[in-house]
């Protein structure tokens, strides 16, 4: 196996919180995303042990939902949404932008490993469209301008820890709701910061 | 035009604190839900949720009363709360978890008694990651305060609950899709019949699906009797709901109101009316699976049955506003692409259906249309949902395909001539 | 009788069993309605969408699947409206938008569904302009399958039998929506023991095999219906032929035996019968060198040789033989009283079973009525595999599984009670009090019980099964099923009148009481475990007759060799199954060059030696088989061929097996047949020849551990004799426990009782096959 100890403990852990083993499918891929930024052939050898089905089953449970990458991610996964709200608001703009910016195309990745671009469906900030995400991260009422100083800033500070309020404040524009509460959590690499996955982190 | 705030007022009032246990506990928070479960019994709670006449928020807008009530006799039983938000316009779920996620875990709490269920799960989208975060930090703090676990409030009543994270597909909103995620497995839609979650759900076995808004307003309810929730809004449309308007409009957000105004009162007064004061041109009443309404519509009230005799759907509650030089031919390119990449693709029409759809819509946006396209397209439609009449009917196993199919009758139906006027007209052959 | 119902289909009314689904209840009225993913074996999943049909409802006309929807009583139901052809001519046209329709180059095509009911119902002319989705054309995905993912349509047939059926999922769908496809895991093949089933389920002309792949066009197809005589399952087949060469056999539905499933033996072991290696003339052996010769010389040398009825004659007898062959072999021995009408069936696991009055025996049927099923045999899915499939209905269906190992360890996941380790020995046998156990106790005890019982290996001592049967037929309702798991062994029991094993052969046959010894489509040296002495026992013997297809390591040592007809579509009889279910062996092609049937050769030999024995018409022998029966239940070929739901059970036989020697026999290691092994007719099948090649031995983890083995490889040293072998990984088994396949080439030729030392070669890396 090439998970390391702790993972697999916390892979334990996860599998205990459900049911049935098989539940545990979900989670136990995301953790896989979050040590290789994709789903290795490997990780899923390992997660077909753990849970007692075949390789081939899980990988047809994590080739069906988009946030399981079959291919390595770089450390910002920008996800622009370009559904309907998104899309009468100008997204096709900052879908452009981005792709000028980082010179990707659509689930590319660039060669210093730093971003992984995608145009995605609605991500829920349609009120504050054009939104997007970067590593599950939610910016909203976005400007081309603001976003290209966005990928700036990401590029030249090279942020370890990924916080929508931070984002939000510096280069967001109209939300979809008051945010309110000032969070200082978030996530790294391109995965859901939640503590089930072990990848929240706090700003120092 | 003012609001009605029952499931929105503790985060209004609280802005800095609603999502922490203290703030929630400080303004009657739990208190409903322990007064339940050392006084009432779960024949008082269902009783209430009938009498409040609610329906399902999720989408369907189904009784949840009735639902309840029809859910399987087992020692297993489940609840699944449907956070899995995705229909293109909608994020109001998306506040209710992130600002008030105490509010949703006591409707769960007295859900999970009323019909005896000891495990819950909250499914949330995987792109909701802040909202899931807090919503499990919620979690555990209900935990620590034994409102979930063990002899809940020291009542005999015991309870887990799970936050269950998605990880990108659309479908899995879709109920018997995310019983089968939440299994582990594809989340594809299940055959209904036999599965049916309330007798066939999770692992088989009876469950319970409803959606964040509707458990969120349970507190509420119970707190004021089902009789108080009767009496907001119209006969049908009970109660408050939370819209989520977006598109054109000067003021997009979420806006809790009773049932009934129209949505031309509703984006004039709360959306604050249509950016640099432009016309409508079309609306969404519903979501992106919703049939579209004209600019010259805006007079149809926004309940449930009004809504449906106008051949749409209130759907998920999410109203998006075009205004009149929207390009409603990449509007609905847009919409139909979303479904031909959320399909599951299990079933024939809608895996290669919405696919083509997107495609012949495609070439004739950017104006390599054919002048039987629009046949095509319509024919197409109909083989996915024939007839093309409203509610639909279907070719295939759930809503989805024909959901693609909406935006293209809408257009065919009122847009006419700007299908048409990208079509090149003299073709030479 | 379950009461029916009626239903109103296209204005008639029909009946129905109630809970039938439509489509069936319509098809059982005559009434087809075009599908593509439903099939009556595999679950239903509405995910094609072909079947729609309008039934009436409250609400007015609702299109429903038909293959989804189960009858109701006085439902109404219109399978043809304008608005079912509308959405059946819709899917048709959705499927054909990315299909390849490349019928002139496809295996499928002339019997595909996808192209009949395009001509039937298809759209004239594309509407659809755009690029078709492009995959690479057919990829391997075994040894033996072939996928083209252009052809293919998403019905789930493939992965729901894989899921469903056998229990191996290595086929799934990937990605989703218009991108889905239907693949397997890189470096994890589609190596199921039963895949062939998915090719011949598959609507299109996606998964194709190798064996059959441009071989021929369903057009110019001969066929006939036969039986399997692989193992003594005996599924129902037909045969496929063009131009007098066997092609492909298919599974035939016979509901109360292999409900349309084969095992990949049965289904690719027949390229064989085209194999240049054929014996096409009789052989015969001057100066240590095969002479051809005619048959009519032999005739005359051996009918010289057996005047006297004081020749001791002996016969070695296989189990490749039809009903009649063991009749006319049977009726031939009883002019030499020296034979005391003794034969020795080719098989090393044979011995007296359990068949005695009071015991009753179990149909395959059974076990979907049983309350519990408990295994002890040899593994049931290498050696009675589709027997296994129906074990594992019946336990999706309800029954309790209890297995006794170490020999099932493949039915360790599906068992509710797996004993071994502490409850059964490594010499196999029970160690702990039966009545004790946890999982009799509970769901045996008084309970309608099926038992599936035979030697696990050849070491195994008859009395170790006593017991457990005994406490079985005292506490429980139970019925006994007799595991033997060679060919037509219950054909060869049930008309041969005395039956010994291999270990018996070894112990009374000699070149002292032997003049003349027939071997007849046995090579008992190749892979019986009693290699070495049946060896030196035949190589003294002065004169050997072998009947086979092949010269190997066995007919090599015959004086005397007749090339013989395949009982595999080269002729006509009967085979009796584990059930004594008596069926059809039919013929479909030409043997080669001057092959005879061993009934034929035997018929001949005796009308040379001028005795009276009658044997001389397969109708005669048929009758000759049955003739203690009445007419009317009788599986002679008059009732067999009538079309009838005539069974063919014939359940009060009482077979003479006298297997006498059951002691002194132990061994080191756990010994057993895989399914493919180094068989004659398997090495000159080549697309599965590969398969049975393979040297391996299995252990557990901590095993392998405790054997120092780290490399993948290792070598098996014993008093000279060397092989090479990979080891697999199988934690199933107990530890300790080492498993070591007979039916591998060389491996028959340790000696098990003695240690056989096992050392790595450090060079490769561990492969995890077999
Ligand atoms: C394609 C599709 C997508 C759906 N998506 C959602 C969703 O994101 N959230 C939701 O609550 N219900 C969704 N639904 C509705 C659910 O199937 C289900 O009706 C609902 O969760 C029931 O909860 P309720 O009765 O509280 O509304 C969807 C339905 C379909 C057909
Ligand atoms: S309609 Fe679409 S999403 Fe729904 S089951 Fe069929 S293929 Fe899947
Ligand atoms: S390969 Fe054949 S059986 Fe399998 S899904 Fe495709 S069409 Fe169906
Ligand atoms: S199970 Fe036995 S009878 Fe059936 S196909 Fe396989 S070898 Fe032949
Ligand atoms: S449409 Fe872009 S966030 Fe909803
Ligand atoms: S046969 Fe009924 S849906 Fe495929």
């Amino acid at each position: 196996m090439s998970w390391n100890d702790s993972m697999i403990k916390q892979a334990k852990k996860i599998i205990k919180m459900y049911p049935q083993k098989r539940s545990a499918i979900g989670p136990l891929l995301h953790l896989a995303q979050s040590k290789d930024g994709y789903i290795s052939d490997d990780s899923t050898a390992v997660i077909s042990e753990l849970v007692g089905i075949t390789e081939v089953q899980v990988k047809s449970v994590s080739t069906f939902y988009s946030m399981y990458k079959q291919e390595p991610t770089g450390k910002y996964l920008l996800s622009v949404c370009k559904s309907i709200s998104c899309e009468i608001n100008n997204s096709k703009e900052i879908i452009d932008v981005v792709k000028d910016f980082t010179g990707l195309n659509n689930n590319e990745t660039d060669e210093n490993d730093l971003f992984t671009f995608e145009a995605v469906e609605c991500i829920g900030a349609c009120g504050g469209a054009p939104a997007m995400q970067i590593n599950y991260e939610t910016v909203e009422g976005l400007s081309s301008e603001n976003t290209i100083k966005l990928c700036e800033w990401l590029k030249k500070e090279q942020p370890d820890v990924i916080i929508a309020e931070e984002m939000q404040d510096n280069f967001g524009g109209t939300k979809s709701f008051d945010w309110a509460i000032k969070d200082q959590s978030g996530t790294t690499g391109s995965v859901p910061g939640f503590q089930t996955f072990n990848t929240t982190k706090e700003k120092k | 035009m003012k609001e009605t705030l029952l499931l929105t007022k503790h985060m209004r009032e609280n802005p800095e604190d609603s999502h922490l246990i203290d703030s929630y506990e400080k303004n009657g928070g739990y208190e409903t839900a322990r007064k339940t479960l050392i006084n009432g019994s779960p024949e008082n709670v269902l009783e209430e949720i009938k009498v409040s006449n609610i329906r399902g928020r999720g989408g369907a807008g189904f009784p949840t009363g009735v639902k309840w009530g029809f859910l399987a006799e087992n020692e297993d039983r489940y609840l699944v709360i449907n956070a899995d938000e995705s229909e293109p316009g909608t994020f109001k779920d998306r506040i209710l978890l992130e600002r008030d996620p105490h509010q949703l875990i006591e409707g769960i709490i007295i859900t999970c008694f009323a019909a005896n269920i000891e495990n819950a799960f909250i499914y949330i989208r995987g792109e909701y990651a802040k909202p899931a975060r807090r919503v499990q930090d919620a979690v555990d703090q209900a935990y620590q305060k034994g409102y979930l676990g063990k002899n809940i409030f020291n009542s005999e009543m015991n309870l887990d609950l799970v936050v269950h994270l998605g990880a990108g597909a659309y479908i899995c909103g879709e109920e018997t899709a995310l019983l089968n995620s939440l299994e582990g497995r594809r989340g594809e839609p299940r055959l209904k019949p036999p599965y049916f979650p309330a007798v066939k759900g999770l692992y088989m076995k009876p469950t319970l699906v409803n959606n964040v808004e509707t458990i969120s307003s349970v507190p509420w309810i119970m707190e004021n009797t089902g009789k108080e929730y009767n009496k907001l809004g119209v006969e049908g449309s009970t109660g408050t709901r939370i819209f989520s308007l977006s598109g054109h409009v000067n003021n997009p957000g979420n806006y809790e109101i009773e049932m009934g105004s129209s949505f031309g009162e509703f984006v004039e007064s709360l959306g604050n009316g249509i950016r640099n004061n432009k016309k409508v041109k079309a609306y969404i009443p519903g979501g992106a699976s919703a049939p579209w309404f004209r600019g010259d519509q805006l007079d149809i009230k926004m309940t449930i049955d009004d809504v449906a005799n106008n051949n749409s759907m209130l759907g998920s509650g999410a109203v998006v506003m075009m205004d009149e030089d929207t390009n409603l031919v990449n509007a609905a390119k847009s919409i139909v692409s979303f479904f031909a990449h959320e399909s599951c693709g299990q079933c024939t029409p809608c895996r290669e259906g919405t696919t083509w759809l997107e495609m012949i819509l495609d070439r004739v946006a950017s104006g390599r249309g054919r002048a039987s396209d629009i046949d095509l397209l319509l024919d197409v439609c109909d083989n996915i949902s024939p007839g093309l009449s409203w509610p639909p009917k279907m070719t295939t196993i759930c809503p989805l395909g024909p959901s693609a199919v909406s935006p293209i009758t809408s257009l065919m139906n009122d847009f006419r001539e700007e299908v048409e006027s990208l079509i090149p007209t003299k073709v030479l052959l | 009788m379950s009461e029916s119902i009626k239903i109103n289909v296209n204005g008639n009314q029909i009946e129905s069993a109630p809970n039938k689904l439509l489509i069936e209840a319509c098809e059982d009225s005559g009434i087809h309605i075009p599908r593509f993913c439903w099939h009556k074996r595999l679950d239903p999943v509405g995910m094609c969408r072909m079947c729609l049909v309008e039934i009436e409802t409250p609400r007015g006309k609702m299109l429903v699947p038909s293959c989804t929807t189960e009858v109701t009583d006085e439902m109404v139901v219109d399978t043809e409206s304008e608005v079912v052809k509308k959405a059946q001519e819709g899917v048709l046209e959705f499927l054909l938008i990315n299909h390849p329709l490349d019928c002139p180059i496809c295996d499928k095509a002339g019997e595909c569904p996808l192209q009949d009911q395009t001509m039937a119902y298809g759209p004239g002319e594309s509407r659809f302009v755009e690029e078709k989705r492009h995959f690479e054309k057919p990829i391997s995905i075994s040894e033996i399958i072939l996928l083209d993912r252009e052809r293919c349509i998403l019905c789930a047939r493939c992965t729901r039998f894989s899921d469903e059926i056998s229990g191996d999922p290595l086929i799934e769908f990937i990605q989703r929506g218009n991108k889905t496809e239907v693949n397997t895991f890189p470096n994890e093949p589609f190596k199921s023991y039963f895949s062939g089933n998915t090719v011949q389920i598959c609507p299109v002309g996606a998964l194709t095999s190798t064996s059959y792949r441009f071989k021929a066009r369903p057009w110019d197809l001969k066929s006939v219906r036969s039986t399997c005589n692989g193992c003594p399952v005996g599924c129902s087949t037909e045969l496929n032929s063009s131009q007098n060469k066997m092609l492909r056999i298919l599974g035939i539905d016979n509901d109360s035996v292999n409900q349309g499933w084969l095992c990949d033996k049965g289904r690719y072991n027949f390229e064989y019968l085209n194999s240049e290696f054929r014996l096409k003339t009789p052989l015969k052996k001057l100066d240590n060198e095969f002479m051809e010769t005619s048959i009519k010389e032999i005739y005359t040398e051996l009918s010289d040789l057996i005047s006297d009825s004081n020749t001791n004659i002996n016969f070695l007898i296989g189990t490749n033989s039809t009903n009649e062959d063991y009749v006319a072999f049977n009726e031939f021995a009883k002019n030499f009283p020296s034979t005391n009408q003794t034969f020795y069936l080719n098989d090393d696991y044979l011995y007296a079973g359990f068949f005695e009055k009071g015991i009753n025996r179990a149909t395959i049927d059974d076990l979907n009525n049983s309350e519990a099923i408990v295994i002890w045999s040899e593994d049931l899915k290498e050696n009675l595999p589709v027997l296994y499939l129906r074990v594992r209905q019946a336990v999706k269906n309800g029954a309790k599984l209890i297995v006794f190992g170490h020999s099932n360890s493949t039915l360790k996941d599906i068992a509710d009670f797996y004993y071994s380790d502490d409850i059964v020995s490594e010499n196999f046998e029970i160690i702990k009090d039966i009545s004790k156990l946890k999982g009799i106790k509970e769901h045996v005890k008084d309970k309608n019980v099926t038992a599936i019982i035979g030697k696990s290996t050849p070491y195994q001592l008859d009395e170790n099964l006593d017991k457990l049967v005994s406490y079985l037929v005292e506490n429980s309702n139970s019925k006994i099923m007799n595991a033997f798991s060679s060919g037509n062994t219950f054909g060869a029991i049930n008309n041969l009148d005395n039956v010994k094993n291999l270990r018996d052969f070894t112990k009374n046959v000699s070149a002292e009481n032997t003049d003349l010894l027939f071997v007849v489509g046995s090579d008992p040296i190749g892979r019986s475990v009693f290699s070495n002495e049946i060896h030196r026992i035949i190589q003294d013997i002065d004169n050997v007759v072998c009947l086979d297809l092949f010269l190997h390591e066995t007919s090599e040592l015959g004086n005397y060799i007749i090339p013989t007809s395949s009982t595999l579509g080269e002729k006509e009889g009967t085979f009796t199954n584990i059930e004594f279910r008596t069926s059809r062996i039919d013929k479909l092609v030409p043997s080669p060059g001057q092959s005879l049937s061993d009934w034929e050769f035997i018929s001949g030999l005796s009308n040379f030696c001028n005795f009276n024995n009658n044997i001389d018409s397969l109708d005669g022998l048929n009758e000759l088989a049955y003739q203690d029966f009445d007419d009317q239940d009788s599986p002679s070929f008059k009732n067999l061929d009538k079309p009838s739901n005539f069974d063919g059970i014939i359940n009060d036989y009482q077979p003479n097996i006298s297997t006498e020697l059951n002691e002194n026999l132990t061994s080191k290691y756990f010994v057993g047949k895989k399914l493919y092994g180094d068989n004659i007719t398997i090495r000159y099948s080549d697309s599965i020849s590969l398969l049975g090649a393979k040297q391996f031995i299995e252990a557990s983890e901590s095993t392998i551990e405790k054997l120092n083995l780290s490399s993948g490889e290792c070598t098996l040293k014993q008093n000279g004799h060397n092989v090479s072998a990979n080891y697999v990984v199988n934690n199933k088994l107990a530890d300790g426990v080492i498993f070591i396949p007979q039916n591998r080439r060389n491996f028959n030729r340790f000696d098990f009782s003695e240690t056989i030392e096992i050392s790595p070669n450090q060079s490769k890396e561990a492969l995890n096959v077999n």
